[in-house]
């Protein structure tokens, strides 16, 4: 589904990714685990068609499609989401507008039929309760005054409504607490399909404690050093991620 | 000073004031006023950008333009009232073409109790006395020129009393149409509103037109808010588009009294606004909230000043403006607290989107403290949409231009969000988005 | 919508420079022959030796300014300059003095040039009041004779010391001198740059200067050098009485930097009424230039008798791409200031800054601020401006922030905040945001607040005495201002403020 080869970008003239491949296949949950500065988030910001991230070298394809050369909400249309790191606060924008305008632009490039108030607020409803996140949330502005709890589980459920085909979770597990990192896993776990792949992006193996992998990467240097299952993440957490970037030869002798 | 140079303007002007036939002709002290505000208007002429007050308004093309004076057609232009009709908004309604009293389209038949509501075309011919304090101000400030104007040439308006103690429950609906006449026309209307004590109102002040038309009116209105006194008051603003429209309110609080003044500037060639408030009571409170959306050749500039006289005052004020094509917005918005006015609270908000190249935005908030008890604070900015709020959005499938033009609508929209009135806010938002750029 | 955060980024770039030369004592250098001989050779080339008489007769037209421009030994050329300059003011109205109140000047009873009067002839005839207050700055022995106007003659050391700083920079390939000397040695270099930033025309005060300025300070700094010391050290103990109409002009070529710091902490004593200063910046091509100044001049009695007024233009042209000017200030002097430094963004990505502290007492009035007018694409601005307000005083910050269409990508933060001490005093702020093109983001933000009850007596239940708790406030109000100063000014302008605001409270 998703197929990134020798990707190469750099952010304001600096080179970040430097020939990343990687595959994600439909139903397939990757995680992407690296170090501080080792182009995690870079990754997902590319992916996602964020202004300032040049691809200087390499390609992604999206069920065939050129990823790149689309604008980020043809991305959207075409069923890749990523869930922010940092969800931006937009004051005066209503949360539940913000999402029916969202699914309904996505629909539309689709080709599909854009659902009413009364369509979209069934379905509104029914992910809520699996989600189980109050609708009081839906009245409010989009993140704004939320806490860093409300602003990630408001990015999962806004994953449920749009249902996308690639999600994108960028450090969704950063800044919360072990109950608000549970609720955000369980939520992630009910959207697990065999027709959906995840890139988890996490810096930290206990996220993949509550959302189990089928595969893990370890990203060094703007590329893939290591890739195993699930039992690489124990490793990393026991032996940290030197074990494996004094293992590459390149990054051995440039540290060397 | 310089002898001011004599316009086409203010020829064609001066021509119409000798051929005026103005209602309460046979007043003394109203002639008189009427006779000092002439003078000072021909001595004056039109102000130049060097005069502060116009730095960012140039009157020279209006200068060299001829306007007749009154629409002797008024009374009987085909005007369709109802096009103008405001959801939830039925209660009492005057209404004026080209800046004459329409008593045909007009709802004053069945006022509520304490509620006095006529035009002032009527008023003059009773008891003309309570106006005298209004009617007889003379503008002496430099940059009052339409207000001069104004108060030499007006013969209709708004006379509006609330009683003491008097809750209006239905918001009083005032319009003003342009109607399209056989020339370029000047109007003048002149306003008088007083709320008695512990008075509530609601009064919604409603520019329109019925076609398209290069008129001049002029606006002033004084309105007075007795000790506890309440008013909200909404603007909106839409004249036509070739159109030039000049308004010049003062609005004074006793203590206590409380005000929301609401403004959409939608319409209009060429619109200017004074607003001067003057907090002269104790614990009196003020509330304005504004926004202008700008395309086109559009130029509207916003004048606010308001003063803090009294202890233990407050204002808030929160502007929005946003100019596209090759538009400009002007706004001043400046804070004044007096000696002696200690508790004074002051906040005052700017924030702008210029969304083309060729458009403008001058924005100078200002803060005048001669009182040490003092919480003053103001800010302004001019910018963009906020790029990564622009990408969250585009993240999530919606097109830029629809990204844009909904962060756009929130960006104004927030001003209007305390409105009670829920279906006149609604309509607010809709004429706001219409003339939002669509791309 | 826009963010709300400063940019932090403005602030980097530059450093200051540190280098502490006040401990460079005159003692190490008395008795040394060299200097006297280089004081001789000093002001046969310097600021008063050359000139055959002694004043000029009040009033002002076009003989005068020939006169003085022959007194001065001027070419041609520069009087000339100076003849163009005074027809164009002759046209020009007094300007309109927005919220200050003063009476009208007469041009006529002024005498455009008169060699400094001799003053007292030792510290023992000098006011005791203004050796009291050397005391509580601080200022060095050495300097306060000087400072308080004592005959030259009594002031040998400090004038030595300078003269050696003047010969390091002349190896380092810095020119700097005075600008009647700089007419005269680098002709070439003044004509091309003196009024190409502040044209002999561009305002009433500008356009007297120009005509009749008196003298003032030439520095060059030519390509990719930068400048080995503060000119500050220099300047403090020599170029003190350069009269009312003082012209400077700093000229940094490519690559080229330098840290200028003008004026002095403590009070001076000052015959003129009136001063008129003109101060142009030129930076090319990645220069930089830091031009601080610290200004006390006589701010009249307590009931607002006597005081300088100071109408000063200043002015910087960043002509270069990615060239930074920086103006610092420190305003606690003159009855009445009206300046507003002021910065030309005229090359691509260059940077204005503008840092200032005005404090007002008793009457003093201030009309200060800033103008950043940005041309070149990605310029950027910052403005932090700190008023303080006591007495009976008036204090206003005025600026300008001007957006051209051609500016892609300009950025402006703006913050200004008014501390209010005492009820009869004003605190204003006038901020001007003109805006053209559509990817500009200009942000201003202004407070005005008084030093909180609460605050005092937390200080003073912690055993501060209430004086010490408002300096102790005030110097954390302007902290963001201070940090912008050489090291050793910063140390002596929080001195200063403490002694300005002597009595304000109570």
């Amino acid at each position: 589904m998703l197929k990134i080869e020798n990707l190469h970008a750099r952010v304001e003239g600096k080179d970040i990714l430097k020939g990343l491949t990687l595959t994600v296949n439909a139903g397939e949950v990757h995680a992407i685990m690296g170090p501080n500065g080792a182009g995690k988030s870079t990754l997902g910001n590319v992916l996602s068609g964020r202004d300032g991230y040049e691809v200087t070298e390499g390609s992604v394809t999206f069920n065939g499609v050129d990823l790149l050369a689309l604008e980020p909400e043809a991305r959207a249309a075409a069923g890749v989401f990523l869930a922010f790191q940092y969800p931006v606060e937009i004051p005066g924008v209503n949360n539940t507008y913000f999402l029916r305008a969202a699914l309904n632009a996505q629909r539309k490039q689709r080709g599909e039929r854009e659902l009413d108030s009364m369509q979209f607020l069934k379905l509104v409803r029914e992910k809520l309760k699996i989600m189980q996140i109050s609708d009081e949330l839906l009245h409010r502005a989009v993140n704004e005054g939320f806490s860093g709890g409300e602003k990630k589980r408001n990015e999962i459920f806004q994953m449920a409504v749009l249902e996308p085909k690639l999600a994108i979770l960028d450090e969704t597990d950063s800044g919360l607490d072990i109950d608000a990192l549970k609720q955000v896993a369980q939520g992630v776990n009910a959207l697990r399909s065999a027709e959906r792949g995840f890139l988890v992006i996490t810096h930290y193996q206990r996220l993949l404690d509550y959302i189990e992998p089928d595969f893990v990467h370890v990203l060094a240097d703007g590329r893939i050093v290591e890739s195993g299952d699930k039992t690489l993440a124990l490793k990393l957490e026991e032996q940290g991620y030197a074990w494996v970037t004094d293992k590459d030869p390149v990054l051995h002798g440039a540290s060397a | 000073m310089s002898e001011p140079q004599r316009t086409p303007f203010v020829d064609s002007q001066l021509e119409a004031a000798a051929q005026a036939r103005l209602p309460g002709s046979s007043i003394g002290w109203l002639q008189a006023a009427r006779r000092e505000n002439l003078d000072a208007f021909a001595a004056s002429g039109l102000p130049d950008t060097r005069m502060e007050a116009w730095k960012y308004t140039a009157l020279r093309a209006l200068g060299q333009r001829h306007f007749a004076s009154g629409d002797e057609q008024a009374a009987s232009r085909a005007v369709d009232a109802s096009a103008f009709a405001l959801p939830g908004i039925d209660g009492p309604a005057l209404v004026f073409v080209n800046g004459v009293f329409r008593a045909d389209l007009s709802r004053i038949d069945a006022l509520p109790a304490g509620l006095d509501l006529q035009p002032l075309s009527q008023a003059l011919q009773g008891d003309a006395e309570p106006l005298r304090f209004a009617l007889s101000r003379h503008y002496r400030e430099g940059g009052d020129v339409f207000a001069r104007l104004n108060a030499a040439l007006a013969g209709d308006g708004v006379v509006l009393r609330v009683a003491a103690g008097a809750k209006i429950a239905q918001p009083v609906h005032l319009l003003f149409i342009g109607a399209p006449g056989e020339v370029d026309l000047a109007w003048h209307v002149r306003h008088v509103i007083e709320l008695g004590e512990d008075a509530e109102l609601s009064l919604i002040e409603h520019h329109a037109s019925s076609g398209d038309q290069q008129h001049l009116g002029t606006q002033v209105a004084d309105i007075v808010l007795r000790k506890g006194a309440r008013l909200r008051q909404v603007t909106l603003q839409d004249a036509a588009t070739g159109s030039t429209l000049v308004r010049h309110d003062s609005v004074q609080l006793d203590a206590q009294a409380q005000a929301s003044l609401y403004v959409l500037e939608l319409g209009g060639a060429l619109v200017r606004h004074d607003l001067h408030a003057n907090l002269a009571g104790d614990r009196s409170r003020l509330e304005t909230r504004g926004v202008f959306v700008l395309g086109g050749r559009q130029h509207v500039d916003t004048q606010m000043a308001i003063r803090h006289q009294a202890l233990n005052t407050s204002s808030e004020s929160v502007w929005r403006g946003v100019a596209d094509q090759r538009s400009r917005g002007v706004f001043r918005g400046a804070i004044v607290v007096a000696e002696g006015a200690d508790g004074s609270d002051a906040s005052l908000s700017s924030k702008n989107l210029l969304l083309s190249g060729q458009a403008e935005i001058d924005t100078k908030p200002e803060l005048e403290i001669y009182a040490d008890e003092v919480k003053a604070s103001h800010g302004a900015t001019v910018g963009q949409l906020d790029e990564r709020s622009l990408f969250y959005l585009r993240s999530r499938g919606i097109p830029l231009a629809e990204a844009r033009s909904m962060l756009t609508a929130a960006f104004c929209r927030a001003v209007f969000e305390p409105l009670p009135e829920e279906g006149l806010r609604e309509h607010l938002y809709h004429q706001l988005m219409a003339h939002l750029p669509s791309a | 919508m826009t963010p709300v955060t400063a940019p932090d980024d403005m602030n980097t770039t530059m450093t200051t420079e540190t280098t502490d030369r006040s401990d460079l004592s005159a003692t190490t250098l008395r008795d040394n022959a060299e200097v006297a001989a280089a004081l001789g050779r000093r002001y046969e080339a310097g600021f008063v030796t050359d000139i055959e008489t002694d004043y000029l007769p009040a009033g002002l037209s076009e003989d005068i300014v020939r006169q003085l421009s022959a007194l001065k030994k001027e070419p041609e050329w520069m009087t000339e300059w100076r003849l163009k300059a005074y027809r164009h003011w002759l046209t020009m109205p007094t300007p309109d003095w927005a919220k200050l109140k003063l009476a009208p000047i007469d041009y006529q009873s002024i005498s455009y040039y008169a060699a400094p009067k001799s003053g007292p002839k030792s510290l023992d005839e000098v006011d005791p009041k203004l050796l009291e207050t050397y005391d509580k700055l601080g200022v060095p022995l050495h300097e306060r004779a000087k400072l308080a106007g004592v005959a030259v003659d009594a002031v040998f050391d400090s004038v030595s010391v300078g003269t050696t700083f003047r010969k390091e920079l002349a190896e380092a390939g810095v020119i700097f001198c005075s600008m009647s000397e700089a007419i005269r040695e680098h002709p070439e270099l003044v004509q091309k740059y003196l009024g190409s930033v502040v044209p002999t025309g561009d305002n009433f005060f500008a356009a007297l200067n120009s005509a009749v300025f008196s003298d003032g300070s030439f520095v060059f700094v030519p390509k990719g050098v930068r400048c080995p010391m503060e000119l500050s050290t220099y300047f403090r103990i020599n170029a003190i009485n350069t009269g009312q109409f003082e012209r400077t002009l700093i000229v940094c070529e490519d690559d080229a930097y330098v840290s200028y710091l003008e004026g002095c902490t403590a009070p001076m004593r000052d015959e003129n009424q009136l001063h008129a200063a003109v101060v142009e910046l030129v930076a090319l091509e990645r220069a930089q230039i830091k031009y601080s100044t610290v200004q006390n001049w006589y701010p009249g009695d307590e009931n607002g008798v006597g005081g300088i007024y100071n109408f000063v233009t200043k002015r910087g042209d960043c002509r270069g791409n990615d060239s930074k000017i920086s103006w610092t200030q420190v305003e606690t002097g003159s009855a009445i200031t009206w300046k507003y430094p002021s910065c030309v963004l005229r090359g691509d990505r260059s940077v204005g800054e503008f840092y200032s502290v005005a404090l007002t007492h008793h009457r003093q009035q201030a009309d200060t601020g800033t103008k950043m007018i940005h041309i070149g694409k990605g310029t950027k601005s910052k403005i932090v401006s700190k008023g303080i307000s006591a007495g009976r005083s008036n204090n206003s910050y005025r600026g300008l922030v001007k957006v051209e269409k051609g500016a892609e990508g300009a950025r402006n933060y703006t913050q200004c905040d008014s501390l209010l001490i005492g009820k009869k005093c004003g605190a204003h702020t006038f901020p001007y945001m003109e805006v053209k093109n559509p990817t500009a983001i200009v942000e201003h933000e202004a407070t005005t607040s008084k030093i909180s009850d609460d605050q005092l007596f937390y200080c003073r239940s912690r055993g501060i005495g209430e004086e010490d708790a408002v300096s102790m406030i005030v110097d954390g109000f302007c902290k963001q201002v201070f940090r912008e100063l050489p090291m050793e000014f910063a140390v002596e302008a929080k001195k200063l403020l403490e002694v300005s605001l002597e009595g304000a409270v109570g």
